[in-house]
């Protein structure tokens, strides 16, 4: 039997500062088939999908070849070649209705007058063709975002596109709309579109597959047929780090318990316990909306908890606003630093005096000593800059970070909470950064730790819980974290 | 070595960074400045300078004290990431329903006058309870506020002026009575709203500077989201920058009523377009977070010298509005050509210690 290559990449590269985001990647997609790309955080899939794309242009060397053409893609000439990609985060209009929205730039016309009947014709014929039956006068933003999708993939099949690719799709689904859109593919791929399919579930992945490729730190490990593999061994290639390469990590005795949660549960997680002791690092793995932010927005106040209690030193807490949780002595260090975490355009002064002001009682204040504080905390971090005058915008990355962190330490907190705490930082502030968390232990402080990088998760912590679709599907203790432990638990269904 | 090189730079850099009022500063000197030159040049130096004789400084500050009033508070609303269009209305409300009180209902000096304030800031309270609830822009929110505000003002005067007969005449008053201009011989004249002008600034700077409300209405407006999670109550930290902004507009529109006696609808014509001018000459942004008293009380000096300047080089008043505009802008632009300066000075002293990726600068 023979294959009809559709599109295929030979020998792709892609480097950006500092960081070899793709090697030496050789992949190719056939006519009417799903081709799922596996792989854990930042293994490279979303830069393979951006050069399909057009967005990004790989390094010299390798090649792309599209029905047997050599091409050099840019956003507009994929689509106009038949390339469509449909991304993770939504990029509809939500105030036109489905027809509109298929055909907003490629309006069907005569004259500078739309035809609308005929727009609304192949609308509703495509939508028939994938056995739905949405009105295509419904606005996009009623729509469930699995109705948004498959509109999505309506407007691929009316300009007949070859490609289509999907970037997690199902994020957010329920199951029914998952079931229903792996049937809606099941149907586009017999149109003899080729499709690419990126998921951290595996069991989707089993369903629809055809072949698989798997991509670790920007390389191909393996490509299989889907009746080839099984679920352990697509994870074992997955992972594979060697672990003595791993940070070094001082071990600290723990004491009591210092924060407990009992069955909290809101703002899109279900019933989570967990105990944090003195001295520990409770690392939180899990992949991208597993839920595990949501999860400390909810422990820190910042989100409305529908059931359940939070306990600190063995007393039940209200935990109302963040304000509550900073007088109960909790830090929250945020995902996004320049989003939640900074406030860019001020001094670093001003940014590290502002959330001890909640345990503050006197209203009038110098601003001689906010820089006094500022200038003790620089010291303490060891922050590179000249004083603490400096606006936090003119700051690297890591001092940025530093910053944050000093913004919390003036609280004097004890339970912290770090949301993926190195994240875009170099390496030596990395080092850095681990080693003031360390520090924080010897002090009888705890840490909870949210990371979507698997070596500092192994290195960094005492205990590993790991989420899964806003509950936890595992809780492994130091000698049972490995990555393939992590990643079994937090991608493979109870399936496989 | 060059470590030495790069601390002078980022030095120099941080003294740019540190003034943060030089933008209208250098504008206003210079401003002073040509019309000096101007005057001279005309005279031929044989008389000193009328624009910067004591009696017409003075003069200048009986001018700028209602808008600069109503400019203090509107640089505490924008620091705060707001803005109020409604300020202009308001006082005209306010000044109505006072001389109401004095003329019409005869309530009294005292009583009438706290009306007029009570009024003020329970009407810019509902605004700032609105906008901090809700997710609808401040703009069209005091949009519709002002137009709600210029409607219950007609309806209570019916159309006409209130005519007043000086009851408010005490804050006109001249505290320095007898004292004279060296150079031209005439009164100099220091009325008690003058005194109060100069309060509220200062208790401007002293808020926003020296305290624990100051250092948390600058965190809101910088991020609010970031504001939250520090523990900052944002709704209400917005709610009272409005509120603060009602009571000073209610206090600014009595003393323009004592200045005018007699309340009329065109009595705040046009003082939101001026307080928010003071407010960005002065170096405030609309985004919030940024902005200082001083900043915006030479910002109030700045806009109000212009009018009296060009009086004083006998131009028609047409030509203010044109130098109002070209100073607004080029205070505007001129800010950010600083902050440049400042930024790229601070880069090249610390380069290596700096983020490479400028991308998401503003």
């Amino acid at each position: 039997m023979s294959y009809e290559v559709l599109l295929s990449l030979e020998n792709i590269s892609k480097s950006f500062p500092g960081v070899k985001a793709l090697q030496d990647i050789s992949f190719d997609l056939r006519k009417g088939e799903v081709h799922c790309l596996c792989g854990e955080n930042g293994a490279g899939k979303s830069t393979l999908i951006k050069i399909l794309s057009g967005a990004h242009q790989p390094d010299e060397g390798g090649r792309i070849v599209f029905e047997g053409k050599t091409v050099r893609l840019n956003p507009g000439l994929a689509i106009s070649m038949g390339i469509q990609t449909i991304y993770q985060e939504h990029t509809v209009f939500k105030h036109l209705n489905i027809t509109e929205n298929i055909f907003t730039g490629m309006e069907i016309g005569k004259n500078g007058f739309l035809n609308k009947k005929e727009m609304e014709k192949r609308t509703i014929e495509a939508l028939k063709y994938l056995k739905n039956e949405l009105d295509p006068d419904s606005l996009m933003g009623d729509l469930s975002s699995g109705q948004q999708r498959t509109v999505e993939i309506a407007k691929g099949l009316i300009f007949k596109r070859k490609v289509i690719i999907l970037d997690e799709p199902t994020a957010a689904f329920s199951v029914s709309e998952i079931d229903n859109l792996l049937e809606i593919i099941k149907t586009v791929k017999e149109s003899g579109i080729g499709i690419i399919y990126i998921s951290h579930h595996l069991e989707e992945v089993f369903r629809i597959a055809d072949r698989i490729t798997v991509l670790r730190d920007g390389r191909k490990v393996s490509m299989y047929d889907r009746k080839d593999i099984s679920g352990e061994k697509l994870i074992k290639d997955m992972v594979g780090r060697d672990p003595s390469t791993f940070y070094k990590r001082e071990d600290v005795p723990s004491g009591e318990v210092i924060f407990e949660a009992r069955n909290v549960t809101g703002n899109g997680i279900k019933n989570i316990s967990l105990k944090l002791k003195r001295g520990e690092i409770l690392g939180f793995a899990g992949m991208a909306g597993s839920g595990r932010s949501e999860l400390m927005d909810v422990l820190f106040g910042a989100a409305n908890i529908e059931f359940g209690e939070i306990l600190i030193n063995g007393r039940v807490v209200k935990q109302a606003s963040p304000s509550s949780a900073i007088r109960n002595k909790m830090c929250y260090i945020t995902e996004d630093r320049q989003d939640t975490g900074l406030f860019i355009n001020q001094t670093i002064a001003q940014n590290t005096i502002i959330a001890n002001l909640v345990n503050t009682r006197e209203f009038f204040m110098s601003p001689a000593s906010d820089y006094k504080i500022g200038d003790k905390f620089m010291k303490i971090l060891n922050t590179k800059a000249s004083d603490s005058h400096v606006r936090v915008i003119n700051l690297s990355g890591g001092n940025q970070q530093k910053v944050v962190l000093a913004k919390w330490f003036n609280t004097d907190g004890e339970i912290f909470i770090f949301d993926e705490p190195t994240r875009g930082i170099d390496v030596g502030s990395k080092q850095e950064i681990y080693q003031v968390m360390v520090g924080l232990l010897k002090q009888g402080k705890a840490i909870i730790m949210v990371s979507s990088d698997m070596p500092e998760v192994i290195a960094m912590s005492d205990r590993v819980m790991v989420m899964k679709n806003g509950e936890i599907t595992a809780e492994l203790n130091k000698n049972e974290v490995s990555e393939e432990n992590i990643l079994t638990h937090s991608i493979g269904g109870s399936k496989i | 070595m060059t470590s030495g090189e790069e601390q002078k730079k980022v030095a120099k850099g941080s003294i740019f960074r540190r003034f943060e009022n030089s933008t209208v500063l250098s504008i206003f000197i210079a401003f002073i400045v040509i019309i000096v030159v101007v005057q001279i040049g005309k005279t031929g130096g044989s008389v000193f300078p009328t624009f910067i004789s004591p009696v017409n400084l003075l003069n200048i500050i009986q001018q700028v004290a209602v808008p600069g009033m109503v400019a203090v508070g509107m640089t505490i609303v924008m620091i705060s990431g707001g803005i109020d269009l409604s300020v202009g209305m308001l006082a005209s409300l306010v000044a109505i329903v006072t001389a109401l009180g004095l003329s019409k209902w005869n309530l009294g000096v005292v009583p009438s006058v706290l009306l007029g304030i009570v009024v003020a800031i329970v009407l810019d309270t509902i605004l700032g309870f609105i906008i901090s609830r809700t997710k609808v822009e401040p703009f069209i929110i005091t949009l519709g506020g002002m137009i709600t505000f210029q409607g219950i003002a007609l309806l209570l005067c019916s159309s006409r002026e209130v005519i007043m007969h000086g009851e408010l005449d005490f804050f006109k008053v001249n505290l320095i009575a007898g004292a004279k201009d060296p150079v031209s011989g005439l009164n100099l004249i220091i009325p008690p709203y003058v005194i109060i002008f100069m309060m509220v600034v200062v208790l401007g700077w002293l808020l926003l500077t020296f305290t624990k409300y100051g250092r948390r209405i600058y965190a809101v407006g910088s991020n609010p989201n970031a504001a939250y999670l520090a523990g900052v109550n944002v709704r209400n930290m917005k709610l009272s920058a409005y509120a603060i902004n009602g009571l000073l507009v209610g206090i600014a529109s009595v003393m323009m009523l004592a200045r005018i006696n007699v309340g009329i609808i065109t009595l705040g014509q046009g003082l939101e377009i001026d307080s928010i001018a003071m407010a960005v000459i002065g170096g405030t942004a609309l985004s919030g977070g940024k902005g200082n008293i001083w900043g915006t009380f030479f910002g109030v000096l700045l806009l109000g010298s212009i009018g009296n300047a060009m009086n004083m080089l006998r131009l028609p008043p047409e030509v203010q509005f044109v130098a109002k505009g070209v100073i607004i802008i080029l205070a505007v632009s001129l800010g950010s050509v600083y902050a440049n300066i400042s930024t790229s000075v601070a880069r090249l002293g610390k380069h290596n210690l700096l983020e490479r990726d400028s991308g998401r600068k503003i």
